[in-house]
């Protein structure tokens, strides 16, 4: 892109030699168009270029943002940078920049999804449902990175997404179906509307159970919620650093068939291939059959621990969030749902958890809800819909040893509560999930 | 500034749109975090640009660009029109918007000294010695954070608003970790995740961290070998920012309209609310006064007018008991048939704005902490929130604190470890028996509220004194 070339350009010719810089340019264009009550009531689009400029002098550091409209010259803020930076005390967990051998050139200039298709992904969901409310969205992404360096690395990348996911409600149900894809024509919006219709007339009328300790049946959504906690709060490195991360590495803590990895050359995944050092990213086993094989490191956790960088910074986020995987990929089994609800005697089929918490991070000791479809099921058949539940229970031990009675066959992009887009995951079926309190309270 | 709004105004309108209306931000910000006594993450942060937002049906239509070039910002206005018209495939019915005064104003928050002129090095000095001090004393991780935003907004609308805000908030905390055999206790100061107000340094200069450092760091630890907070019912006494973060999740989304109106069922939910049993529905006891007041003065959801150019008013919400209010806008407010409440606000310029909480708190009562504690004869007080979540009608909720003292015969006894208690929404605030009066009556601040599609962080006020409840499930664990 021209505009990053320019700044680069200019950069260079100012820099002194005694100073590290590194900056980083998002250039993206979101859209997301917004439906309830069965029409579009919402529609954006936002266009933006920010730039994380990181100056190292001196042993000190700081670091600066702009979007590309604020910065001025070039000259200005490197001045004020070199000016701040004096005040600041020394860094002393600074772990350097990438190495120039590191650049990688992925840079695609691709072209935004329009409004019209995506309205129209929207009406195929909306015809699915009858007489039932319609709530949900369709968005469409394009984001460029570029990152550089003073020990002359030059690396870029572009990734796109799509994603519809949308509920339908009755009086008394809801349910909600998901799909991502790299590109909007590639989601079958129909095929959306029929499970979240399905979903949602299967769940009318639901019946209050006692809480209690049940066999659980997650669906993906649920799923990439407990995986995103365990990611965010255990395999990021900076937790181990901190000592609330519940993660052994080499010891068997889950059940033997989990298996997770954070792939970003696997064929669909969607979000970059290198990350915000400008370093590219491997396939990384986080997870082999039950046992932790790696944290997400970031250049200062990987010095900080004394372990190799597996290169999962964010962009745009600082320094005391950590390294998080964004291409998650839980190896599926070979269960069918259907083979899977018939092998539960007495259990709860949960489709979606909703406001989770964690109580500590280091117990995973979680509470949430329920959402937009649960079953009873008894006797290898769904026999009633249930009602809100609340769950309070270990993420580490429902995945652990034991606990895991079969995985499902078909994975798919899953929302989370961290976002979607980075989990790709099958059903669980689980032996014992703890739930504390029902519609009463 | 209005020039620039008004050319994007004139496109949108121009293409076709019934109303436009758009915002340009300078947006900087300032957060530090410290960690064990070193600094952890200093970053400066500016960007500026525009969003409008056009009105073609029954669809908004919305489009930002950093881009201010006149050419930019005809193309922009354009552009929100074609978004809005894409809706058309799938239509709702035409709304109107409430009519609101239309005004050319201008307005700064008050404040002693701007924290983005005050030196870097003395707030970094403060966070660094705080937690310094902390770990020294044995805190696991010492951590603190300050964050501060100046923010200058320019709005316009095709019906003649011009108004210029310039918006100061500033705020943070400091907390003790303390890690034992398998668990982590903590202890934040002045409230988890910090305490943010309008205003300048004062605000931080307030908070004196350095008195708390010794406690926090002596209770996280002590934490660790008290106790487990016992399961049960009994009578609940909140600290007031606990009590803050309650009404902020079982009142404050509850009265949305949006909510109310199905606007946000796929994400946020909606609200165990209907608007058929406004001024009827009891929500709590008749020690339950809320108001929605965007007129506090240092409060964080304090301001003049909000992102659609309504003023900021106060809104009762809850009167004895009796829900009589909701949190509008200009279009919701239209559809409901009430007045629109200027509680519309934007996460930056590049979000659609929405209907977000002002400053929505618990008038006080007549009587103090002291004395709520001096009446009960078995219970527990629970201050400073550690977790909350709770379900997407805003009726089952369950909160977890920080830490939980026994209260016995009109005494605090014993320090308690992992204290929740859990909740139906209108049975809780039902069971409100007693109420500290304006003495304890403090203006908490939530600066990390979430909501929107796509997501956007709010800033809203809640102000709060201690209070009991009668008769709550207490100490549930996983």
């Amino acid at each position: 892109m021209k505009i990053w070339e320019n700044l680069i350009e200019d950069t260079k010719k100012i820099i002194p030699s005694d100073v590290q810089c590194e900056i980083k340019m998002i250039n993206s264009i979101d859209s997301l168009t917004r439906f309830a009550n069965s029409h579009i009531h919402q529609n954006v689009e936002e266009e933006m270029t920010d730039l994380y400029l990181t100056f190292h002098s001196d042993g000190k550091t700081t670091n600066l943002n702009f979007n590309i409209t604020s910065l001025g010259s070039i000259d200005e803020v490197v001045k004020k940078a070199l000016s701040e930076i004096e005040n600041n005390p020394k860094d002393s967990s600074w772990s350097g920049l990438a190495s120039k051998e590191n650049s990688y050139d992925g840079y695609r200039n691709l072209s935004p999804e329009n409004p019209d298709l995506r309205a129209q992904k929207v009406k195929d969901f909306i015809d699915q449902g009858g007489s039932f409310n319609g709530a949900g969205y369709c968005s469409s992404n394009v984001s460029n990175v570029f990152v550089w360096n003073t020990n002359g690395l030059s690396s870029s990348d572009t990734a796109t997404s799509a994603f519809l996911d949308g509920i339908f409600r009755s009086e008394t149900s809801s349910g909600s179906s998901h799909l991502g894809h790299k590109t909007l024509e590639n989601i079958d919006g129909e095929k959306v509307g029929q499970e979240a219709y399905s979903i949602a007339k299967e769940s009318q009328n639901p019946q209050d159970i006692d809480p209690g300790v049940y066999e659980v049946i997650l669906g993906p959504d649920a799923v990439s919620t407990i995986l995103v906690f365990l990611a965010v709060y255990g395999f990021n490195a900076k937790s181990k650093v901190d000592g609330t991360s519940p993660i052994e590495i080499g010891t068997e803590q889950f059940d033997k068939k989990i298996t997770l990895v954070d792939d970003p050359h696997k064929e669909g995944a969607l979000n970059f291939k290198i990350d915000a050092s400008g370093s590219p990213k491997a396939q990384t086993e986080i997870i082999t059959n039950g046992v932790p094989k790696s944290y997400f490191h970031t250049r200062r956790t990987s010095t900080e621990l004394n372990e190799k960088n597996t290169f999962h910074e964010m962009f745009g986020w600082g320094d005391s969030f950590g390294g998080l995987g964004t291409n998650l990929y839980l190896q599926p089994g070979g269960i069918s749902k259907d083979e899977m609800i018939s092998n539960v005697k007495k259990g709860i089929y949960i489709n979606e958890f909703w406001y989770c918490r964690v109580l500590d991070p280091i117990t995973q000791v979680v509470t949430g809800l329920n959402r937009n479809g649960s079953y009873l099921i008894e006797n290898g058949k769904i026999t009633k819909p249930v009602g809100r539940l609340r769950f309070t229970q270990s993420f580490m031990s429902s995945l652990g040893q034991g606990n895991v009675l079969g995985v499902g066959s078909e994975n798919r992009f899953a929302d989370s509560e961290f976002g979607e887009g980075i989990l790709n995951v099958p059903m669980l079926h689980l032996k014992e999930f703890n739930f504390t309190g029902g519609v009463s309270g | 500034m209005f020039n620039q709004i008004n050319k994007s105004i004139d496109s949108a309108i121009g293409s076709g749109a019934q109303y436009a209306d758009a915002r340009i931000l300078i947006s900087k910000s300032r957060n530090i975090s410290s960690k064990d006594g070193e600094l952890e993450d200093f970053n400066n942060s500016e960007n500026m640009g525009l969003g409008i937002r056009a009105l073609v049906g029954s669809s908004w239509g919305f489009y930002a660009t950093y881009d201010l070039s006149d050419k930019s910002l005809i193309e922009a206005g354009k552009k929100a029109y074609l978004i809005a018209k894409a809706s058309s495939k799938v239509p709702g019915n035409d709304f109107p918007l409430a009519d609101v005064p239309i005004v050319q104003d201008k307005y700064v928050t008050p404040h002693e000294q701007n924290p983005f002129k005050v030196s870097s090095t003395d707030q970094i000095d403060l966070l660094v010695s705080s937690t310094h001090e902390m770990k020294k004393l044995g805190s696991s991780i010492a951590s603190g954070r300050l964050n501060f935003w100046d923010t200058e907004k320019w709005f316009g609308s095709s019906q003649g608003h011009e108004i210029y805000q310039n918006i100061i908030e500033s705020g943070g905390g400091i907390s003790s970790l303390s890690i034992g055999d398998g668990e982590t206790q903590i202890r934040s100061y002045p409230q988890s995740f910090g305490e943010y107000r309008t205003g300048g340094w004062e605000v931080i200069q307030s908070f004196k961290f350095l008195d708390h450092v010794e406690r926090l760091t002596e209770e996280s630890k002590r934490l660790l070998t008290s106790p487990q907070c016992p399961e049960g019912t009994k009578d609940l006494i909140l600290e007031g920012s606990q009590l803050a973060l309650q009404i902020h999740e079982s009142v404050g989304h509850a009265i949305e309209l949006d909510r109310i109106l199905g606007w946000e069922a796929a994400y946020a939910g909606t609200s165990h609310l209907q608007l058929n049993k406004l001024n009827e529905h009891r929500y709590g006891s008749t020690l339950m006064n809320i108001v929605a007041d965007a007129t506090l003065p240092g409060a964080l959801a304090t301001f003049k007018y909000d992102d659609e150019g309504t003023p900021a008013q106060r809104v009762d919400i809850v009167k004895e008991g009796i829900w009589t209010g909701v949190l509008t806008g200009r279009d919701s407010a239209a559809i409901a048939g009430v007045s629109p409440g200027g509680m519309v606000r934007a996460d930056g310029y590049g979000r659609l704005p929405m209907v977000r909480m002002t400053n929505v708190g618990l008038l006080p009562g007549e009587s103090s902490l002291e004395e709520i504690i001096a009446s009960t004869d078995d219970g527990v007080y629970m201050e400073t929130n550690r977790s909350w979540s709770i379900d997407d009608l805003r009726l089952n909720f369950q909160f977890g604190c920080e830490v939980g003292w026994l209260v016995k015969n009109g005494k605090i006894t014993d320090m308690v470890k992992n204290p929740t208690y859990t909740g139906i929404t209108p049975n809780f605030w039902g069971s409100m028996d007693m109420l500290a009066g304006k003495d304890e009556w403090v203006f908490w601040g939530t600066p990390n509220c979430g909501k929107g599609q796509p997501s956007q962080i709010g800033h809203t006020g809640h102000p709060a004194s201690p209070a009991r409840f009668k008769d709550v499930r207490i100490g549930v664990r996983g």
